[in-house]
């Protein structure tokens, strides 16, 4: 195994690690919403490394840039539904709620759906 | 069996803990089991790929990313109230 297929193999390991510990996290966690942080960690950590991967397997290959791409639609698209779940998660505990104007930004209160 | 063959080995073995978390508890704890094998699928189907080498299959697994995170997102939100 020479230096090039030594490098390919830790990157690869790294995917699997990060992808294990993710399960991993998630299964461990009781609340769904602290479960769902572990969603980050292959999504940014295993996706990255994956890219990496892909350029040092094919070189510049049209597989190299689509796997960019992916990286990229992973990285932005899990963000969005990462929020929308928690915000799903949030909703469905408290019913009905709004983010009063009042207040810095930070907190949200549960709000009568007919007030 | 090349290394990248053994890292889909590594990786769809993380689909049954996921399958596990789908198929017990909460709506809520199966809903985040259902997007990290969302998220673990597109990664082997990525490293599956180059594993055989056949490149334009790569089309697959970011149609596979779009559509499951889309399913995630509607799903989630029609979790708010109606499931």
């Amino acid at each position: 195994m020479n230096a090039h297929e030594m490098f390919e193999a830790i990157l690869l390991a790294g995917i699997v690690a990060s992808c294990w510990i993710g399960v991993f996290g998630m299964l461990r966690m009781r609340n769904p919403t602290e479960a769902l942080h572990y969603l980050s960690l292959p999504a940014s950590f295993g996706s990255t490394l994956l890219v990496i991967a892909v350029f040092v397997h094919t070189g510049s290959s049209l597989a190299a840039w689509m796997t960019l791409f992916i990286c990229l639609v992973l990285l932005s698209i899990n963000s969005v539904v990462t929020y929308a779940t928690a915000r799903a998660f949030r909703t469905r505990e408290k019913g009905y709620w709004r983010l009063l104007a009042s207040t810095d930004g930070a907190e949200f209160v549960p709000h009568e759906r007919n007030s | 069996m090349n290394l990248w063959l053994a890292a889909c080995v590594g990786i769809s073995l993380t689909l049954v803990p996921c399958a596990f978390m789908c198929l017990r508890g909460s709506s809520e704890r199966r809903l985040v089991g259902f997007e990290m094998t969302s998220l673990l699928l597109t990664l082997l189907l990525v490293a599956l790929t180059i594993g055989f080498g056949r490149q334009p299959f790569i089309d697959i697994a970011l149609a596979v990313a779009i559509f499951t995170y889309s399913g995630g997102l509607i799903y989630a939100r029609s979790m708010e109230k109606h499931l």
